[in-house]
């Protein structure tokens, strides 16, 4: 299917976005992503030791509508070529723009928790094949209903960006690239992100919250059987409604034949169930001419996470207890508290104006288990893989 | 080395003016159509300026296209960027609708009509280019 679309699309567009009439404009992006994972019986990322080109493929259409200069109607269909993402509608939103500082927007939209997370799936926009997964595949969802404004102004030094935003979400989750089945509800989701610019040196510091109504359906059964058996400490140990934060900071310098950027998020919850999570990265990048090589090193770290010592630790004959014993411990032992680590080296070739050839490799070095990233991981020892990527970017 | 030494004089004694001009032309001069003549920016508002910010002022930024010898110079002396993380830095505002790129014209001479007809409009030409009445020179790069 995706080849077919793709294949349409290149013939019958030009390179540049279609102005369809006077106030419809239509453009678009595609990426054609091939990965191997040199690993025999390991998944990380949807990559296995098959060559495998489906898992980030995608193709999307970005039409615009214009009703004048203040009002506009934007949205964002995507079709990806695995089955792991849905593909669909990506985003729909009113945009208000009163003025050249202020921007309104009202819809389906993008979270915006990293300096590349609302442009993930346009891979023409950041150097790598894949943007480090210990920050941009950690998090949960990626787009809200709700609304944001931004205002921003350029003095004679410094430059400012403020966009705050208010929402809810309700939809699948994803943790390390794979969706969970659950039906994720989040309230009262809010956030403010701010830019300073100066010099070519730009800072963005982040803050996100909002109240987590996940149920999980097999953690939802076993707290009612604790509750039942009146383990109520164990029971209350394993809720997972309330707020969840995010505070994120990051730094990038641009200079004509090199780049910098260092980018650094941490996630808290109040639950004991859920580990505090902080991922960061540091890369440069060198241009010479179209190319551009870059490397970068990136690392997640979950923290230790401890049940609550009320049910009996080993087995004491009643069948029922000792049941919910298991469940309860294996609760808290399959949740990832290790450390992941990864060097990449990558290049892009800016061949066309509207395109360009990347290929990399990363590799992947648990510094302590599980990191949550490996499939069919075991527990008992740390995991290392190498992953070779290549890619294809247009946008039109 | 006297071969060299004899191309570079042969060079300047047949095409004089063109390298005294190429030399005059790496410099860039940011012209504005406004009524205020004494208006002046600074370089880090031209830059956001021509990146999709606001500067609090009613200026329209006009730019010229990629590979084009003024924009790479262009881009070398304010922007500080190469032109393909230029063409990603869109590609992202565009597609996350956050700014929008500034109205392309296909050559100076083009850029310099635009300009004169267009009140509120600012864009980058070579410093050795002829300005005419009515345009204000907001910045010169160094």
């Amino acid at each position: 299917m995706l080849p077919a679309i793709l294949a349409t699309t290149m013939f019958s567009h030009a390179a540049a976005a279609s102005e369809i009439s006077e106030n419809l404009d239509i453009s678009g992006f595609a990426r054609g992503v091939a990965g191997y994972l040199d690993h025999n019986s390991r998944t990380f990322e949807g990559y296995t030791d098959e060559l495998s080109i489906v898992e980030q493929s995608l193709i999307a259409i970005q039409p615009t509508y214009t009703f004048n200069d203040q009002f506009s109607l934007t949205s964002q269909l995507i079709a990806h070529a695995g089955d792991d993402r849905n593909s669909g509608l990506e985003w729909l939103y009113l945009n208000y723009h009163p003025d050249s500082a202020w921007h309104l927007r009202a819809g389906k939209l993008r979270m915006p928790f990293f300096i590349y997370s609302d442009s993930i799936d346009v891979g023409y926009s950041y150097p790598w094949v894949t943007a480090p997964v210990q920050v941009y595949n950690n998090y949960l969802f990626s787009t809200f209903n709700g609304a944001s404004a931004s205002y921003n102004h350029s003095g004679s030094e410094v430059g400012l960006n403020v966009e705050i935003y208010s929402g809810t979400f309700d939809g699948d989750i994803y943790l390390a690239g794979t969706r969970i089945d659950v039906d994720a509800k989040v309230s009262n989701l809010a956030g403010i992100v701010a830019t300073i610019n100066s010099n070519n040196l730009s800072m963005r510091l982040s803050y996100h919250t909002g109240q987590n109504d996940t149920t999980v359906p097999l953690i939802q059964d076993l707290r009612e059987a604790l509750y039942q058996n009146n383990f109520i400490e164990s029971a209350q140990s394993l809720e997972s409604s309330g707020n969840v934060y995010a505070l994120q900071a990051s730094l990038s310098y641009d200079r004509l034949n090199s780049f910098y950027k260092a980018e650094w998020i941490q996630t808290v919850t109040g639950f004991e169930i859920a580990p505090k999570v902080t991922g960061a990265y540091a890369m440069a990048g060198y241009i010479w001419n179209d190319w551009t090589v870059h490397a970068t090193y990136s690392v997640s770290k979950y923290s230790e996470i401890e049940p609550v010592i009320e049910l009996p630790t080993t087995p004491i004959g009643n069948p029922g207890i000792d049941q919910l014993s298991a469940a309860y411990y294996q609760a808290f032992t399959a949740t990832p508290n290790g450390t992941l680590d990864s060097y990449t080296l990558g290049t892009r070739w800016d061949f066309r104006l509207d395109m360009a050839l990347k290929a990399e490799v990363s590799k992947f070095q648990e510094s302590r288990n599980p990191s949550g990233f490996f499939v069919n991981s075991g527990q008992s020892s740390k995991e290392s893989a190498y992953l070779y990527q290549v890619a294809w970017e247009w946008i039109f | 080395m006297k071969k060299l030494l004899f191309f570079c004089v042969i060079a300047l004694v047949f095409n004089p003016l063109q390298t005294i001009a190429t030399v005059a032309s790496n410099q860039i001069i940011i012209v504005a159509n406004l009524d205020d003549h004494t208006d002046n920016l600074t370089r880090e508002q031209v830059r956001n300026l021509f990146m999709g910010a606001s500067i609090g002022r009613n200026l329209e930024p006009v730019a010229l296209p990629p590979h084009n010898h003024t924009r790479s110079l262009f881009n070398a002396k304010i922007i500080g960027m190469a032109e393909q993380r230029i063409q990603s830095y869109w590609a992202q505002m565009k597609f996350t609708g956050r700014f929008t790129q500034p109205k392309e014209v296909q050559s100076e001479q083009e850029m310099l009509v635009y300009l004169r007809n267009n009140k509120g409009s600012i864009g980058y030409l070579t410093a050795d280019t002829n300005i005419p009445q009515g345009l204000h020179i907001m910045l010169s790069s160094e």
